[in-house]
């Protein structure tokens, strides 16, 4: 059988380093995606981003299928994740080929297609972590950050749903990534993070691009840049330099620690940096802010291009501030959890 | 990621017809004479195609700008052109982004210079299809093996390995039942607020004197008002009703606007009995509607036709003889209603006979496929076989209703097609091009229109001869596309 012949001799350190590639590929599709929907607005099945996301996930796929292979003596959980993160998303994509001609987008975006394929992305992402420890935690952050996109523009990072969501997630990466992967692993992997979404955000707008459709409420002559990378950086090495003290106590002392480090440092860091974001400063190639940057059709107040969007029931009051907090203290104990057995899962 | 676009998909309106969705237009685009086919996606986002047929020779462009009314024309993207598929057809496909009122601008080039004509499209989730059995058993499958597949994962990884295993499997069908509960609500909401679908009327009957009045208002529980309506060839509203069984009494009235949530109209002295009713409106953000209900049609009072409808095979055609107005209390009927009672037409009959002993004639020969562009083509003549004048009937030299037997299909044409000329005008005042009205064709006239889908459809045409207006009946059975 051919097709397992090939993939089999690929060396697993090969392997592993495709098998990475193609998760580091998964979120950068899906920003370029998410910039070309918002710049031109045409989405073909066959649109370039979708093509650059099926070729990650062959790729996820080829790699995870010769590890599973050649290692299958030491159980190779993370090549049989993201095996199975290939087969999700080639179910996803059949039964959303379908859901798109029949409801379109009108029926909502989170349907169940859609969110099928985002469990693939992170069984994919999450699978190609496990097989390289030190370096695949960064593609996790980043599929989180897509996932969020909507909930991430400057104007929303002083509501509530913005920290809720970075606090449920954001730590259980990084508390996991600092438990198994050695010193500042959290602090890689955020920096990885930022690099991978920083460089959409600064590579995406050298491409000229224009709006195909309409209504065009923001004109756009090149790709929109994806919002920049949240400072996570702050926050991760807050969690290093903590885990880098000598132990005190078990894993929920260190995550008491640990996520309440991960809450405070991270809502002081941001919330100061979106004011920034928001501000003519901001308004450059490098922050891609200033209020500037908006897909093409959304219909937004001028007035609230450069100002924090106060939803009714959305504010960040301190009811739920305890709860974002209480969210970084059970997803950093759950990130310590995985992080331990990461070594001994791996390879 | 397609995420973003739904913060803007908000419901907006109801659809213009019943089961009939592409869009027909003949008309003028500067000196050229052009038909345009448009034929909208099915969900949103998606592309409509576009197709403009130009008369004459010499056409070197064309291009089609979809603008979307609400955001006005800055807000549209460049045109596209259109690829020539032969020297008079030319066809583009235009991607609509979201649902509400679009005017598709439409610009021809020639040696004879430069015209644009600006045809309305509402955009709109027209159909949900069932998930075909193969791929059900295919995505079943697939979840099989992704189940047994997780758990055996779960199995092999955790040190646990029962307990990781069980509790795979419990939080997978969680997530399975969670997302089919998903399904169904989703599909629930998309029915009720997106779905292209005739809003509801209710239709009262009260007796006053000698009148019956009917009274027209949104159910109970609906938002709809009719404060924002624009009038379609000088009328608010189109209301036609149609007796059951047979279908062969057919009313064209006008009634008069109350207040935001009623209409009112005399009723003619119909032929008693249940009657379906479908009225059209359109909105001032050129967004056309039809309303659908039953209304038990009572035994008219007076004199007036009374013995009319037990005249089993004659043919009885009536408008109303007096100007009334327009006025907002109806006390007589509006000066265009009309009606008509007769036997039913012979299946394929081509020739209708018409009050006062004058025929229609359904001109067109061969067979008529479903889908397929078409001109119905209608010739009228005098009791003596001449070619007879016809008149403007509310400024067009005719209108035609077009119903399925079954009721699927309801559409209400004119010879420029099945635009809301009001809906026309609100987007021409915007490119500051109006379309001339096509002139009267001697005793023909024409509907551009294709069938939706094969069966068998009764069509009303109505047109306007010696200052009444007639109305030929025929059954057209309709095949499908091979």
């Amino acid at each position: 059988m051919g097709w397992r012949v090939y993939p089999s001799r690929m060396s697993p350190r090969i392997s592993a380093t495709a098998l990475l590639l193609a998760a580091v590929g998964v979120p950068l599709s899906l920003l370029w995606d998410y910039s070309w929907e918002s710049t031109i607005g045409v989405d073909l099945f066959w649109s370039p981003p979708h093509m650059a996301t099926f070729l990650a996930v062959l790729l996820a796929a080829l790699s995870a299928l010769a590890l599973a292979i050649r290692e299958r003596a030491t159980k190779p959980v993370g090549a049989w994740l993201a095996l199975w993160g290939a087969v999700a998303f080639v179910t996803a994509v059949s039964f959303d080929l379908w859901w798109q001609a029949s409801y379109g987008l009108a029926a909502g975006i989170w349907h169940p297609p859609q969110l099928l394929k985002a469990a693939a992305f992170f069984a994919i992402t999450i699978g190609a972590w496990l097989c390289a420890p030190r370096s695949g935690a960064a593609a996790v952050l980043a599929l989180i950050g897509v996932v969020t996109l909507p909930l991430t523009f400057a104007n929303q990072q002083h509501s509530a749903p913005f920290f809720l969501a970075a606090c449920a997630t954001y730590p259980l990466i990084l508390a996991a990534a600092s438990a198994s992967g050695g010193r500042f692993a959290a602090t890689r992997a955020a920096l990885g993070y930022t690099l991978l979404v920083g460089a959409m955000v600064w590579l995406l707008p050298l491409f000229p691009a224009s709006p195909l459709t309409g209504p065009i409420y923001h004109p756009r002559d090149h790709l929109l840049p994806p919002p920049f990378p949240l400072l996570l950086i702050a926050p991760a090495l807050a969690v290093d330099l903590l885990r880098a003290r000598p132990a005190r106590g078990g894993d929920w002392i260190a995550a008491i620690e640990a996520g309440l480090a991960f809450f405070v440092v991270f809502t002081a860091v941001q919330w100061t940096f979106a004011s920034f974001l928001l501000s003519p400063a901001a308004d450059n190639r490098f922050f891609a802010g200033g209020g500037r940057q908006w897909p093409f059709f959304m219909q937004i107040h001028p007035s609230a291009l450069t100002t924090f969007w106060k939803v009714p029931g959305e504010e960040f009051t301190l009811p739920r501030a305890v709860t974002a907090a209480a969210l970084a203290l059970l997803a950093t104990r759950l990130g310590l959890a995985l992080g331990r057995r990461m070594q001994p899962l791996h390879r | 990621m397609k995420t973003l676009l739904f913060l803007l998909l908000i419901p907006l309106l109801a659809h213009a017809h019943v089961g009939s969705p592409n869009v027909f237009f003949d008309g003028k685009a500067g000196p050229h004479s052009v038909r345009v086919v448009i034929r909208p996606p099915a969900a949103l986002p998606g592309a409509a195609q576009i197709d403009v047929r130009v008369a004459g020779d010499g056409a070197e462009r064309v291009t089609v700008q979809p603008v979307f009314w609400s955001a006005g024309e800055s807000a549209a993207p460049e045109p596209t052109s259109a690829a020539a598929v032969d020297a008079h057809l030319f066809n583009a496909s235009c991607w609509l982004l979201r649902r509400g009122s679009y005017a598709l601008r439409i610009v021809v080039e020639s040696p004879l210079g430069r015209g644009e004509v600006a045809v309305p499209l509402q955009a709109t989730p027209l159909q949900t299809t069932d998930l075909p059995p193969a791929l059900g058993a295919t995505l079943i499958s697939l979840g099989a093996l992704l189940f047994l597949s997780a758990m055996w994962i779960a199995h092999r990884a955790a040190p646990r390995r029962g307990l990781a295993a069980t509790t795979t499997a419990l939080l997978l069908a969680g997530a399975v039942s969670g997302g089919a509960m998903r399904w169904r609500k989703m599909d629930r909401d998309f029915r009720a607020n997106m779905l292209a679908r005739p809003s509801p009327v209710n239709a009262e009957i009260r007796t006053e004197g000698e009148i019956h009045r009917l009274l027209l208002t949104p159910p109970a529980d609906s938002l709809a008002t009719w404060d924002t309506l624009v009038a379609d060839h000088g009328k608010l509203m189109h209301f036609f009703l149609v007796r059951e069984p047979g279908f062969t009494t057919f009313a064209h009235l006008h009634p008069a606007r109350r207040d935001a949530r009623s209409f009112e109209a005399v009723l003619p002295p119909l032929p008693p009995g249940p009657h379906q009713l479908y009225a059209e409106l359109t909105h001032e953000n050129g967004a056309s509607e039809t309303l659908v209900g039953r209304v038990e049609v009572p035994a008219p009072l007076g004199v007036a036709a009374q013995t009319a409808w037990t005249m089993a095979y004659e043919v009885w055609c009536q408008s109303s003889p007096t100007p009334a107005g327009n006025a907002a209390q109806p006390s007589a009927l509006d000066p265009d209603d009309s009606w008509h009672a007769g036997p039913a037409p012979g299946v394929g009959a081509r020739v209708s006979r018409l009050m006062g002993g004058g025929t229609m004639v359904f001109q067109n020969a061969g067979d008529i496929i479903a889908d397929r562009e078409t001109s119905l083509r209608f010739a009228v003549f005098t009791p003596g076989g001449e070619a007879a004048t016809l008149q403007p009937y509310m400024g067009m030299a005719g209108h035609a209703v077009i119903r399925r037997s079954d009721g699927a299909v309801f559409t209400h044409l004119h010879p420029v097609g099945t635009i809301s000329m009001a809906a026309q005008q609100i987007f021409t005042a915007s490119t500051a091009t109006r379309v001339p009205m096509s002139p009267l064709p001697g005793n023909e006239i024409t509907f551009p229109y294709a069938f939706p889908r094969a069966g068998d459809y009764r069509v009303w045409v109505q047109v306007r001869l010696d200052g009444r207006v007639v109305t030929g009946v025929f059954d057209v059975p309709v095949k499908a596309r091979n």
